[in-house]
């Protein structure tokens, strides 16, 4: 051990690690881990820019997963002899529960997922078949797109009532 | 990498099952060497040792102290949070640079026994590492073997920076420049255990 500090000495020292310290987190840490900045400085340097792509934020949102589930409907309009896919990007291990129907008419439909940043159009089928009606739930196997691809082999335009609950981010009819 | 494990590591944790000693014994030590509060609190620990008995003995103290909770605390599924138990992290790193600029003998008259510190923060960083492992979920099967690797892996780990910091600081003691800048040095230890602390309370709150 170092010989004992003067009391003058260690507040000395004891204000200069706390002021570092602050000015550190306020000016940088913060704005480059969180987004907050206060001082504008953060924003100047681009560092708020990081805040968003933090693994720390991934780990997050995966912890939290939880509140962040919620339920939607949609009414979507399956155009006479035409395909169409209506997707929600998910993350891995994140649950979905489904019900959709039509008026009646069934649809040939494959509910698949693509995983996140794949090139090659590699997909995973969930269920394939043709149903006028469906309700089950899923767990997304890898980080990606999933949903369902419908395609309407009728002359008329099929109207379907998709109702979902679980962790998603709706992206909606893809083309 | 405040929360510790990157993303090919967490899928790696995810998805495999069964006992996988290499691969989790070298998360464990990356763990340890990419970990700077860690390695922050070690370097206070051992700024005042030049015995390498007493070195051995401190570092064997943190070392039973976080082996302890590290176990205990994914076996029997004690959840902390984690930016709280970083957050203490940080303290210890406050803690063991207002201890080496002699803040507690001026301010209480006396130095908590060191030794008995350095058990109880090791406790605490066992604890992080517990609650780190735990938000992935790791499958039962071969768990107990698992941990045992990540440990014996936080510890090769912990003996590498080590190496690395003795030497940094055996070499500097040599130099008159250790004695000017002792202070200094330990009062930016402070004031990075001051961050750490603002950093995980911070985000506790944010999130």
């Amino acid at each position: 051990m170092q010989h004992t500090l003067s009391t003058a000495t260690l507040i000395k020292s004891t204000i200069i690690a706390l002021v570092i310290a602050v000015l550190t987190l306020v000016s940088f840490i913060l704005p480059a881990e969180y987004n907050i900045d206060p001082t504008g400085l953060g924003e100047k340097m681009g560092l708020t820019a990081l805040a968003n792509t933090t693994t720390t934020t991934d780990v997050d949102q995966y912890q939290n997963t939880d509140k962040l589930s919620s339920s939607d409907s949609f009414e979507i309009t399956v155009p006479a002899r035409r395909g169409l896919e209506f997707k929600f990007a998910m993350q891995q291990f994140e649950k979905m529960e489904y019900e959709w129907l039509t008026e009646g008419s069934a649809l040939y439909f494959d509910l698949h997922g693509e995983p996140e940043g794949d090139t090659t159009g590699y997909f995973e089928s969930y269920a394939i078949a043709t149903l006028a009606e469906m309700k089950g739930s899923f767990t997304a196997p890898f980080n990606g797109v999933h949903g369902w691809y419908w395609k309407n082999k009728t002359d008329k335009a099929v109207i379907i009532k998709l109702k979902v609950n679980g962790e998603y981010t709706v992206i909606g009819i893809k083309k | 990498m405040a929360h510790g494990v990157d993303e090919s590591t967490r899928v790696f944790l995810q998805n495999n099952t069964g006992v996988q000693f290499f691969p989790f014994m070298y998360i464990g030590a990356k763990h340890m060497v990419t970990g700077y509060d860690h390695l922050l609190f070690l370097v206070g620990v051992i700024f005042f040792l030049y015995k390498s008995r007493d070195i051995l003995l401190y570092v064997s103290m943190f070392t039973l102290g976080h082996s302890l909770t590290l176990l205990l605390g994914v076996m029997i599924d004690i959840q902390v949070n984690a930016y709280l138990i970083d957050a203490i992290i940080g303290l210890s790193v406050v803690y063991k640079g207002f201890d080496n600029l002699g803040g507690f003998k001026r301010t209480l008259g006396y130095s908590p026994n060191a030794k008995v510190a350095v058990l109880v923060f090791g406790l605490f960083h066992g604890f992080g590492l517990a609650t780190k492992l735990q938000e992935f979920q790791l499958p039962e099967d071969g768990l107990f073997t698992n941990l045992l690797a990540f440990n014996i892996g936080v510890e090769i780990g912990q003996f590498a920076a080590l190496t690395f910091i003795l030497l940094g600081i055996s070499y500097w003691r040599k130099h008159h420049t250790f004695k000017q800048f002792s202070t200094a040095t330990n009062t930016l230890l402070v004031s990075a255990g001051f961050m750490l602390i603002g950093f995980q309370l911070t985000g506790y709150f944010v999130n």
